[in-house]
């Protein structure tokens, strides 16, 4: 049986500037990132991280698929903000800014919520743009370079692409047992079928270690690698710049505590705050049904 | 007399947790440049005998071992089977388990890679495997969005690239399609031919191994019943029979004349020599 | 309900055929590749079918309309009667059988008198039926040894032998092999190529996709070729297979013997032999004719 399953690289090919980049800087412009956001508090830094991570898209050439890709942030965001308005993470006293009903409505939440989102953007944005610029094989290649143990890089790479083959072995081991009366779709039903999968993924296993040992292939001693990669100036410049912008950043709010966290002076009004919960409960509660309907409807 | 790259001295296997020996007292020698076919019931010891000859049985399986294996002048048992990967080679019966790279040049790089060959002769390497099997161009592709018979030639670039004496195949072509099929035992036939590559390969499909086998060996129950020329082996239908084997269709109708009495000729093991010989007994007849 | 109306077939037409497919057309979801380009087949109750083709051709398509695993985007399937458009799998099984070519995807319980049990319990069977049953196909497949075993621990062939014998438990009265012979040894499809002629004999509908030429032409009586999403022969094995246009074009390749007999006494007037018993007898026969 050969139903063609496709590797699953999140790779958009191309070769743009941020494609050539190498690996291991993209991996360390990941960390700074993270980093960066998580520990700041300060919006104009985290959005502006974000519209930096969208430049950096467009350069790419992969903005379309980001915008799909990111679509995520839709549930977050109205869900991060519903719930932050309503009982905000910060210390008290909070701020009520506006009633309805029985519900109080807290100003400082809507800015930490925003630093929450913040933070979950900038960083997203940022990984999505370096892995749709990088061959996983790349990507593996720079781990290693990482001194990430040998073993775990292959597993790792293994794994992911074994993902699309099991979503396949399921399909087909749900539809032997359907084929043979099995009923009920509940999970319980369900997870007897997992058996043949496992055994499969055991059997596979067993077969390609043994087709791997045959061909060579041995975890320990010096290896070279088919696939290269060059560091370049830029690449040593892009690197190094990356982490002095975030040291400075972080610096430079440490040194200036108002810059640290905004929320003492960015006030939002009343209408705002109302505004703003009023929209993010209502897509937060159209996306929730939306995905009830459609998982219904599938059965 | 050349020395035989294949050598098994009284060689008996069991797997761990068995009882009775998968393999029995096997001897046999194989000359360099032979393209051997080894056929079987389920269970009689082939693939045993396919995984014996690079080490898998018994380094990586364990189990208990007697007799000798020497392959290309080396003891078996003594070298871990990546090393025995330089001189034999093998390829299994499910193309899609033996893939695990991103693209295809990477999965013939493996051995490679483990081997420390620097980057010039590995790119060169890999690109004179592909080319070999007839998959020029494929470097970046996915190997698992390959058909069978795509992805069962990746495997065989692989192990050429580790330029191996000996080429083992265990049912290579069990699990594809006619087209497969035929470009894999196309693809062993030229090897054999071409590049004077000894050629093992274990399978039940008797009409092939009868067209390009100089050799074939019958095992039954562990051990060797048979072992000889092709027509020499073939033709021994009624033996082949009792073991529960296939001839060439092609053998069999000779049988069947032959017991009648019709068939004087020598006996055909493929196509072309049954039609001569058929088409010369009518004339005759008619 | 709105899709009823949508395309339009009955849910349910009287007729004795066992399969009917009208104008069948598949295109996988991604809407880019035409699986099936508007089949049209009908199966007789009872009859013996061979699918050939290469990998892709839209063999494994047409068997999953056939038993609901995929549902046709335009064109209707019907199954004893039933349409199976707006029916389950489940519902289906009852009717059509399915042995998938890979036993693993199908075995998961403790033991193989298990895994005979579960097809017919899931579709009611009596307790007392399925106890015969089960004997039944145990004493035909020679699984007697192996009744308590685990699925996954008797060997591969017999294995693939128990997957067969767990769907035949259910009775259905058509049923579809996926490769029936594939992996297997000469001893072990002798085994399948009887069972075949058994279920024929009791009046059972089989559709058997192969690439096994030998065991097809010995077995079927009919033979359905398909390349690039469409049936391009459906005729007897003898027709299929002398078609020597059809078979380069479909990349196939008829059985050694026939290829014999295509060079020999066929153009003789002899027959387009589908066994070396076959043709062993016919040149026999001009031999003794010649004699006198």
């Amino acid at each position: 049986m050969s139903m063609h399953t496709a590797m699953p690289t999140s790779l958009i090919p191309g070769t743009s500037i941020i494609h050539r980049i190498h690996p291991v800087t993209k991996i360390l412009w990941v960390v700074v990132y993270v980093i960066l956001a998580f520990t700041t508090q300060n919006v104009i830094i985290l959005y502006g991280m974000a519209v930096f991570a969208i430049l950096m898209a467009l350069l790419g050439g992969v903005f379309r698929p980001l915008l799909k890709a990111a679509y995520l942030i839709v549930p977050i965001g109205s869900s991060l903000i519903s719930l932050q308005v309503l009982a905000p993470a910060v210390e008290q006293p909070w701020t009520p800014i506006a009633e309805v009903g029985f519900v109080t409505l807290y100003g400082d939440g809507l800015y930490f919520a925003l630093v929450l989102l913040g933070r979950i953007v900038s960083s997203m944005l940022l990984s999505l743009v370096m892995v749709m610029t990088t061959h996983p094989s790349d990507l593996f290649l720079a781990f290693s370079k990482l001194k990430i143990p040998f073993t775990f890089n292959f597993m790792l790479a293994m794994t992911l692409q074994l993902i699309p083959v099991f979503q396949r072995e399921v399909t087909l081991v749900l539809s032997a047992q359907k084929s043979r009366g099995m009923k009920g779709s509940g999970f319980s039903a369900v997870l007897p079928s997992f058996i043949p999968v496992f055994v499969g993924a055991v059997e596979r296993v067993q077969q390609l270690s043994i087709s791997l040992e045959s061909r060579g292939f041995g975890s320990s001693g010096n290896k070279t690698s088919y696939r290269q990669v060059v560091a370049r100036i830029q690449d040593w410049i892009y690197g190094v710049g990356g982490v002095t912008v975030m040291i400075g950043l972080m610096v430079y709010s440490i040194l200036q505590p108002v810059w640290w966290n905004l929320s003492d002076i960015i006030f939002f009004s009343p209408q705002t705050v109302l505004v703003a919960f009023s929209v993010s409960v209502t897509v937060f509660t159209s996306v929730i049904l939306g995905a009830l309907y459609i998982s219904f409807r599938k059965t | 007399m050349p020395e035989p790259i294949v050598h098994f001295d009284s060689v008996t296997y069991t797997y761990p947790g068995t009882d009775s020996p998968a393999l029995s007292g096997i001897s046999l020698d194989i000359m360099p440049g032979e393209y051997v076919g080894v056929i079987g019931l389920n269970g009689a010891g082939k693939t045993t005998l396919g995984l014996s000859l690079n080490g898998v049985v018994p380094t990586m399986l364990s189990g208990r071992r007697e007799g000798r294996v020497i392959v290309g002048g080396l003891a078996v048992e003594e070298y871990p089977v990546r090393e025995m990967a330089k001189i034999v080679g093998m390829v299994f019966d499910n193309p899609e388990f033996q893939m695990s790279q991103m693209t295809c040049a990477e999965e013939v790089a493996l051995g490679l890679e483990s081997a420390g060959v620097d980057f010039e002769t590995m790119r060169r390497s890999v690109t004179e495997a592909l080319n070999l099997v007839g998959l020029q161009g494929f470097e970046e592709r996915s190997p698992l969005a390959l058909s069978g018979g795509q992805q069962q030639r990746l495997a065989i670039a692989a192990v050429l690239a580790m330029k191996p004496q000996v080429l083992v195949m265990d049912e290579p072509t069990s699990n594809l399609d006619p087209i497969g099929k035929r470009e894999v035992f196309a693809m062993a036939a030229t090897l054999n031919q071409d590049y004077g590559m000894t050629v093992i390969v274990i399978e039940h499909e008797v009409e092939v191994l009868a067209e390009h086998a100089d050799r074939i060996i019958v095992m039954d129950g562990g051990r060797i019943v048979l072992n000889g020329g092709s027509a020499e082996i073939f033709s021994r239908v009624e033996e082949l029979q009792e073991l529960g084997l296939r001839v060439p269709e092609a053998t069999s109708l000779a049988h069947l004349l032959g017991q009648k009495g019709h068939w004087k000729a020598k006996t055909p093991i493929n196509s072309a020599e049954a039609v001569r010989a058929v088409n010369e007994m009518l004339k005759v007849g008619a | 309900m709105s899709r009823r109306a949508k395309h339009g077939f009955p849910a349910q037409i009287e007729t004795d055929l066992a399969i009917k497919v009208e104008g069948a057309h598949y295109v996988y979801p991604n809407g880019k590749v035409i699986a099936l380009s508007e089949v049209n087949l009908e199966v007789k109750q009872g009859e013996l079918l061979g699918v050939i083709g290469q990998n892709g051709s839209g063999k494994t398509t047409l068997t999953k309309l056939l038993n609901r695993l995929l549902q046709p985007s335009a064109g209707a399937v019907y199954v004893n009667g039933l349409l199976t458009t707006d029916r389950t799998v489940q519902e289906m099984s009852a009717h059509i059988g399915y042995v998938f070519q890979n036993p693993n995807h199908q075995l998961f319980a403790r033991t193989v008198k298990d895994e005979l049990e579960f097809g017919p319990r899931n579709i009611g069977t009596s307790e007392d039926d399925i106890a015969q049953r089960v004997a039944e196909a145990v004493d035909f497949f020679g699984l007697g040894e192996y009744i308590d075993e685990h699925p996954y621990r008797v060997s591969f062939p017999i294995r693939k032998l128990v997957g067969i014998a767990s769907v035949i438990t259910m009775k259905p009265s058509i049923i579809i092999l996926d490769e029936p012979s594939t992996g297997q040894d000469h001893q072990t499809t002798r085994v399948i190529n009887s069972l075949m002629r058994r279920l024929a004999e009791d009046g059972t509908t089989v559709i058997c996709v192969s690439h096994d030429m030998p065991l097809l032409a010995d077995v079927v009586e009919r033979v359905i070729v398909m390349r690039n999403a469409e049936i391009v022969a459906d005729a007897t094995p003898r027709e299929v297979f002398a078609d020597s246009e059809l078979m380069l074009t479909t990349n196939l390749q008829a059985p050694q013997i026939t290829n014999i007999a295509l060079k020999t006494v066929y153009p003789l007037g002899g027959p387009i032999a589908l066994t070396p018993q076959e043709l062993a007898a016919d040149i026999e026969l001009r031999l003794r004719k010649g004699k006198y």
